[in-house]
């Protein structure tokens, strides 16, 4: 069964086991890796995508439930890696091993487009995915600075 | 003066050379399967001219360093390159990292591994003196030699060529270029004598300025390329499963129940029995007990074109199991139970001794208390996986390990090859922790691959597999006995401890023997150790035997302070009032005034200090010294929440100030976590948890404030590491909080099973 995705732009057609999940079409089919595979259980939001400009954990959405639909995945956050979010992340030296940041950045700018000015709470709340390192209150203090750079 | 090298040696050596770069490209996957050497999936290490094995400088001016240790996110590859930039004075901007290759350290007798040793290719201990040194001999050699060529180009004095911010310049005339455009020239350029590094006072980079990692860009646009993330042509991926009852064999399975269902290539069994083993096995970086520590476990593994069909197909396997001797732990209380029950043997072998024990039943007060703390997982975010190619002539390895050497070592045991025929290509790593340090992942990656030759098969372990087949954090049960003098003070201390039996290359008393307290300061002293044939598998866990015995050590040295009426900060400032290295009241002193200690709380809250050090030699003014406080509280019902870690820390100096704090600050939070909610538990020999909703890691909401302090540096001259130190004593300064809050003594970890209600 062949399904239909636009993914940061571009359309696919993808000939893959219906039931597998958005995540691996993404990393095996497609060899977009910088969306990762954390968990499989949709726990730890390593996966994070957008779905239609929803944050998704892609490990538990089987492909043929996204057929048609518009995809965003870190590699197309920003043409070159300029996403305010993604220069506040570098600024203030956020990742430590990175595995999870992709899914971290990808939670934080759907956030932020439905919230341009979150407080710490509104972060918790959407931005709960796993960090192993612990590098939470950096991106806590990321997110403030990406919102007040978009804002001016 | 140095002069021209004709025999063109480096130049030979940069085209014989193997390993990845760093620089992101996918041309390899257009390119053959039979991948030339120097390819990686992320791209071709460079070929421009080398000054050393360790570094390069292209035409443009472009600085690539090779790092032997491993990036696990602690920043270990920056700062290699920020030690050789000190004395190279190139241009920061410009300098990229590679990681450099084992292979060419085996063929070109150990030019890595010398400078670090045994931990030369390890993912931390890049501060340590034998690295700052070798790093600073590197850069400062690469920069004579381009002074040289410079001079020798101009016809000027050498003595007139400045070099700075990457480019050589001659005043009097007036002529300038950058290195890159003399870096051919200046490789042929071999010195008399090596220069003297400058005086640590004229350091401009290392203490002075903070860079980020080099590889944020890449991690933040995803294009970093971590082992998971490996893809080649042709690649096959295999799913596995490993005997749930660790040491259990495979009974049977039925392949024809699987093998018609889609993209199904093969199912393997892995067999310890038939590894092939390599010559040379104590040459391995931990020699033969970093082989023991790597074995294979019997296994079952189904290899197809694409992950999902692997993972569908292995959970359809039918697999039965013999679980061997493993099974007769029922649960963990049963093992819980036979450790408690070991601590009233009286035939372990002594770990330390010092003065007459027998001291101790004179005193006029007497304290006894018994600990217990259980098995954790490392639950690194990157489940363990690896890739491999084998084919006739050679064993190509793409992997996230925590010990490059290591890796390539067993990866050369499992396959039965002499190491030269083991192209090994270092990824990044989604977090270690200890987990990856042995091999005994890439061991199962080639144990499966080697069954389908020909073909690179990328193994994946489920998050679940990842788990349940840990090498966990051991669990400790410790009784200690006290015999105060009439001050109050200990004239002896006895303990005995009750863990698993573990090879040399795991601590098994760091954060007990070699404190103060048990090493000097303590007159009296026996320490007794139990050996328990437990079956879970284990290995280093951050802070290995520390990340448990400071909790013990630090709650009974609170116990002690408590039965001798004194305040527990101005008690361990006593103890410590001899102790000739004044970081340790330091970082007390430090960590309690950031605190406001002795601040009035209402019933309910409550502050804990604990102190110690990692890896605590025993001796003063060595390793790192960490003090936490903890400010608690718990509500009569029991629910605790931590409002603030206060950390001051003693590394003596610093190089990179930011990269400390955020390592401190997430150790701290891994220290949390670990005495908080941490427990791997079994049922008839299985762990239980498998995934993050059976074992949870604390998100952003659930941690507590951490305010990480500068102020117990004493400035001694040593860069002591980061990494582990802060992990240990995040939990006894909650536990003894709690105590502080709601008078309930907590002697066991994890602190979420423990019942806190109070009245």
């Amino acid at each position: 069964m062949a399904v239909q995705l636009k993914i940061n732009g571009h359309h696919q057609v993808i000939d893959a086991d219906p039931s597998t999940p958005l995540l691996w079409v993404l990393r095996d089919h497609l060899g977009m890796t910088g969306t990762k595979f954390g968990c499989g259980i949709a726990q730890c939001g390593a996966c994070t995508v957008h779905v239609d400009g929803m944050a998704t954990r892609s490990c538990q959405v089987p492909v043929e439930s996204v057929d048609g639909a518009e995809i965003t995945t870190i590699e197309g956050l920003s043409q070159k890696g300029d996403h305010p979010l993604q220069k506040a992340w570098v600024e203030l030296n956020v990742p430590q091993c990175g595995y999870c940041q992709s899914g971290m950045l990808m939670a934080a700018a759907a956030l932020l487009k439905v919230n341009p000015k979150p407080t710490d709470e509104d972060i918790n709340e959407s931005v709960n995915n796993i960090c192993r390192c612990g590098t939470y209150s950096r991106i806590k203090a990321a997110i403030h600075k990406a919102a007040e750079a978009s804002q001016v | 003066m140095g002069k021209i090298d004709l025999n063109r040696r480096n130049f030979l050596i940069t085209a014989s050379a193997v390993g990845g770069g760093l620089t992101i490209s996918f041309a390899a996957l257009d390119s053959n399967a039979a991948t030339p050497p120097m390819n990686g999936p992320w791209g071709v290490a460079t070929t421009n001219p080398e000054l050393t094995a360790w570094l390069s400088i292209a035409p443009d001016n472009t600085v690539t360093v090779r790092s032997a240790m491993t990036e696990i996110g602690n920043g270990a590859m920056t700062q290699t390159a920020m030690t050789i930039a000190e004395e190279l004075n190139c241009d920061w901007s410009k300098v990229k990292v590679e990681f450099a290759p084992p292979l060419r350290n085996y063929k070109e007798d150990n030019v890595y591994s010398k400078v670090g040793g045994r931990t030369g290719f390890f993912s931390g201990r890049s501060t340590n003196e034998g690295n700052i040194k070798g790093g600073l001999q590197i850069g400062a050699s690469a920069r004579v030699r381009l002074q040289t060529a410079a001079a020798a180009e101009w016809k000027v004095a050498l003595a007139d060529v400045i070099a700075s911010d990457g480019v050589l310049t001659h005043k009097a005339s007036g002529r300038s270029m950058t290195y890159g455009q003399i870096a051919a020239k200046a490789a042929l350029v071999k010195l008399d004598a090596e220069p003297s590094p400058k005086p640590q006072s004229e350091w401009t980079l290392l203490g002075k300025k903070s860079p980020g990692k080099l590889n944020n860009p890449a991690i933040v646009d995803g294009s970093a390329i971590y082992g998971m993330d490996v893809r080649l042509p042709g690649m096959l991926y295999a799913a596995l499963k490993q005997s749930p009852v660790h040491g259990g064999k495979l009974k049977s399975y039925d392949a024809e129940a699987i093998k018609n269902m889609p993209g199904v290539v093969a199912v393997v069994v892995v067999d310890p029995a038939k590894t092939p083993g390599t010559a040379d096995r104590d040459k391995v970086p931990f020699g033969k007990y970093g082989i023991e520590d790597s074995l294979a476990q019997h296994a079952v593994a189904v290899v197809a074109e694409h992950y999902w069909q692997a993972r569908k197909a292995l959970d359809a396997l039918p697999v039965t199991w013999d679980d061997g001797p493993g099974a007769q732990w029922k649960s963990t209380e049963q093992i819980y139970d036979a450790a408690l029950k070991a601590l009233e043997k009286t035939d372990g072998k002594v770990a330390a001794e010092a003065g007459d024990i027998s001291v101790l039943e004179k005193q006029p007060k007497i304290v006894e208390a018994t600990y217990l703390t259980p098995y954790s997982e490392h639950a690194c975010m990157e489940p363990l996986n690896g890739t491999a190619l084998v084919t006739p002539d050679k064993v190509e390895i793409w992997h996230p390990s925590q010990h490059a050497e290591q890796a390539f070592w067993v990866a050369a045991d499992e396959a039965g090859v002499s190491p030269d025929k083991v192209v090994y290509n270092q990824t990044y790593v989604g977090g270690g922790f200890g987990r990856r340090v042995f091999g005994n992942d890439v061991r199962m990656v080639v144990a499966v691959a080697r069954q389908v030759p020909g073909r690179p098969v990328h193994v994946i372990w489920s998050r679940e597999e990842t788990t349940r087949q840990g090498r966990y954090r051991p669990m400790f049960a410790a009784k200690m006995r006290a015999g105060l003098d009439k001050e109050g003070r200990p004239q002896a201390i006895s303990s005995r401890l009750a863990t698993s039996k573990a090879p040399p290359t795991i601590g098994q008393t760091n954060g007990l023997k070699n404190t103060p307290y048990l090493a000097s300061q303590i007159p009296n002293v026996r320490l007794e150790m139990q050996d328990l044939p437990f079956h879970l598998m284990i290995g280093p866990y951050r802070g290995p035997a520390y990340n448990a015995l400071a909790f013990v050590t630090e709650t009974f040295i609170d116990e002690l302070a408590h039965a001798a009426g004194t305040n527990p900060l101005d008690y361990r400032l006593a103890l410590l009032a001899s102790y000739p290295d004044p970081g340790w009241a330091m970082c007390l002193k430090e960590a309690a005034s950031k605190a406001g200690w002795g601040k009035s709380l209402p019933k309910g809250m409550g502050q804990g200090i604990a102190i110690s050090n990692w890896p605590g030699s025993g001796k003063p003014q060595s390793g790192t010294t960490v003090c936490t406080v903890a400010t608690v509280e718990v509500s009569k019902a029991g629910e605790i929440k931590v409002h603030s870690l206060d950390v001051a820390f003693d590394t003596g100096r610093i190089l990179n100030k930011d990269a400390v704090h955020t390592e401190l600050e997430g150790g701290a939070i891994f220290g949390f976590n670990m005495a908080m909610t941490e427990e791997v538990t079994v049922k008839d020999g299985r762990v239980v948890e498998g995934n993050y909703d059976q074992y949870p890691i604390a998100r952003a909401g659930d941690v507590p404030k951490i305010n990480i302090h500068f102020g117990g540096l004493t400035g001694h001259d040593r860069f002591g590491e980061i990494g582990e130190p802060p992990v240990g004593t995040v939990g006894p300064a909650i536990g003894n909080a709690i105590f502080a809050a709601t008078g309930k003594r907590i002697r066991t970890q994890p602190f979420s099973k423990v019942d806190l209600s109070w009245v």
